[in-house]
């Protein structure tokens, strides 16, 4: 992180001494202060809605305003039937996929950044490749397979799935930061005598801790979001996860209760937001070379 | 699988290659530990029997599916029948194969066209607002951008929600198109793709204009001075300066758009799930109802690994443009 600051600040500084008309800046603000009301306006509407009171949340007139305050629509949303029990799926799938994709993929990325070996480059370029397939080029053979194994309505077929579509890209993210680590620490050690195991579990993986937790929060934002493959694969609704949970919030008889339909988003949402402000650096000045889209 | 919510893309590297390096570029990617022998083959076979079993096996027993009637019969009895090419005559000749392709194309074309267009306006604002309003803007999209699309999902419903949706009362207040407080949009195909086009817009800028900034912060401001000093107008300094160094990662951020937006699912799903009258159905679409609403799996196989050949080009090109801009393998 120091090292983007670093490379950042010289340049900051002479574009700010640079003259520059100032009615362009004037232009240039207005433009940015519309384009934040409109691409906020979403989120704030969702966050202004889950805290309305039932009577405000369907008036005729829109409240642009908040006017009452009320936790009502986190209540109903949290004491809705599922919810505790989709919530307890959802983090055993996302953790389980987390253990497996980073034991494997540390490991692997270790090999294809510290190593010189023929394949090489073809298993690199497979690794890309595979992240392009369309959804249901894997949805169709896996669901037939799991369907024969039992593994639908399973936390492991789900876990299975997730790693498939989360290891590639932790591979490669991994393998980001372990180029970034400089050769003369393991020519040093060498020099010393330790053997590839040692340097690798001494030296090379405490060094390459940031990239794990990075590489974690992408792959935890992958297998929380993921709404087409549980939805797919878990059909009795106990073994529904937080995003199928979401979605199927829409369809109780009464009609659809807005107010608590986005006081789950807004819950449901939460943890990804806090992570992706909290990894913000990594996002945009790609310090781990790998990028998520939402 | 579903369109990867996370997935490679060289944010830093094209950058490296574009601006004059300030320190001599050493060799990188493996040039570690040269012993070779078994230590690499024994740190990557885990992960690659893994890969090979849950990827690589998966798509030769989707391939093998597409030569089959695979449907309701096989869930139960596991029974099926090859019948060669069949699937393939019948998805080749079906209209509805084809309304899709044209929609799938029409679509991505719409929405990376509007993500990339509008990306990189906003990642020339960042560069020229101040501190505040620059932290203002990246809070902005970060927001837009972490937001699940199920959650998204859930509040464009809610936004276009016929009767008390804000949005529908906001175009109802330009008195543009008359009183459309009860227009349901997921009903009219015009307006469930209108509706579905701002919600993939919305979440895709942020990606486009982030990355555009960062590789556009990193072009050497010697450049811009020595063009303003000669008199360029703004509009000719961005061109000439900023959109060619800017051209590898521009590339890059579209080859991605296109493929991501080709796989659109969740969005169109959970919106109008292809509806109204399959208005809204491309081809990930198609091949979901096929396989997973009526059961034809055979079809569905057929239909995923043609879609899987028309992306497997652009996947090529962009693992070639990957490479040239300087990301080593």
């Amino acid at each position: 992180m120091s090292r983007t600051r670093a490379a950042r600040a010289p340049h900051a500084n002479r574009v700010n001494r640079a003259p520059r008309p100032t009615s362009g800046r004037i232009v240039a603000n207005t433009l940015a202060v519309l384009f934040c009301l409109v691409w906020i306006f979403p989120v704030y509407w969702m966050v202004n809605t889950a805290f309305k009171p039932p009577y405000d949340v369907t008036t005729p007139t829109p409240q642009f305003l908040p006017r009452h305050f009320t936790l009502t629509n986190f209540k109903a949303a949290i004491t809705q039937s599922h919810f505790l029990g989709d919530l307890r799926n959802s983090l055993i799938v996302v953790s389980g996929t987390l253990v497996v994709a980073i034991a494997l993929g540390i490991f692997a990325a270790a090999a294809l950044s510290r190593f010189r070996f023929r394949g090489r480059r073809a298993i690199l370029v497979v690794i890309l490749a595979v992240q392009m397939l369309p959804s249901a080029a894997l949805l169709i053979p896996m669901f037939l397979v799991f369907n024969k194994m039992g593994l639908l309505d399973h936390y492991l077929g789900l876990v299975l799935a997730y790693v498939a579509a989360v290891l590639p890209f932790s591979i490669w993210v991994m393998r980001g930061f372990f180029l970034a680590l400089p050769y003369e620490l393991e020519e040093a050690a060498m020099v010393d005598g330790a053997s590839t195991a040692n340097i690798l579990f001494r030296i090379l993986f405490p060094l390459v801790a940031p990239g794990v937790i990075a590489t974690s929060i992408f792959a935890f934002v992958y297998a929380w979001n993921d709404y087409l493959i549980a939805y797919t694969f878990m059909k009795d609704q106990s073994m529904y996860t937080l995003p199928v949970w979401l979605a199927s919030f829409s369809t109780p008889a009464t009609g659809t209760n807005y107010g608590g339909q986005m006081a789950a988003s807004v819950l449901f949402s939460l943890p990804v937001v806090i992570f992706f402000l909290a990894i913000q650096r990594n996002l945009v000045a790609g310090l781990s070379s790998g990028a998520v889209k939402g | 699988m579903s369109s990867p919510t996370a997935t490679t893309v060289a944010v830093g590297e094209p950058v490296a290659a574009a601006a004059p390096p300030r320190r001599p570029r050493r060799q990188r990617g493996g040039r570690g530990v040269k012993r070779s022998g078994l230590a690499p083959l024994l740190l990557l076979s885990p992960a690659g029997l893994v890969i090979i079993a849950l990827t690589i096996v998966p798509i030769g027993y989707l391939i093998w599916m597409s030569f089959t009637d695979a449907g309701q019969r096989m869930l139960f009895t596991g029974e099926y029948d090859v019948v060669g090419l069949q699937q393939y005559r019948d998805i080749l000749t079906d209209p509805s194969f084809w309304k899709s392709f044209a929609r799938t194309v029409g679509f991505t074309a719409a929405m990376v066209g509007g993500s990339v267009l509008l990306g990189m306006g906003v990642a020339q604002l960042i560069g020229k607002v101040g501190r505040v309003m620059r932290l203002a803007l990246t809070f902005v999209l970060i927001c837009a951008w972490a937001m699940p699309n199920v959650a998204s999902s859930m509040v464009w419903g809610w936004l276009f929600q016929p009767g008390y949706g804000v949005g529908n009362w906001l175009l109802t207040q330009t008195h543009l198109f008359g009183d459309v407080t009860d227009t349901n949009w997921a009903d009219r195909p015009g307006l469930a793709f209108v509706c579905i086009w701002m919600l993939i817009v919305w979440q895709a800028v942020p990606f486009v204009a982030l990355t555009l900034h960062a590789a556009q912060s990193q072009v050497d401001p010697a450049y811009y001075e020595a063009a303003r000093m000669d008199g360029a107008s703004e509009w000719r300094v961005y061109w000439t300066i900023t959109v060619h160094f800017l051209r590898p990662t521009l590339l890059l951020v579209t080859i991605l758009s296109i493929i991501w937006d080709f796989n659109v699912f969740n969005q169109i799903w959970l919106i109008s799930k292809g509806g109204p009258d399959g208005a809204t159905s491309t081809l990930g679409v198609y091949a979901y109802r096929n396989a997973f609403v009526s059961f034809h799996f055979g079809v569905g196989s057929a239909i995923a690994v043609v879609t899987t050949l028309l992306l497997l080009g652009l996947t090529a090109f962009y693992v070639r443009s990957l490479v040239r801009t300087g990301e080593e393998l």
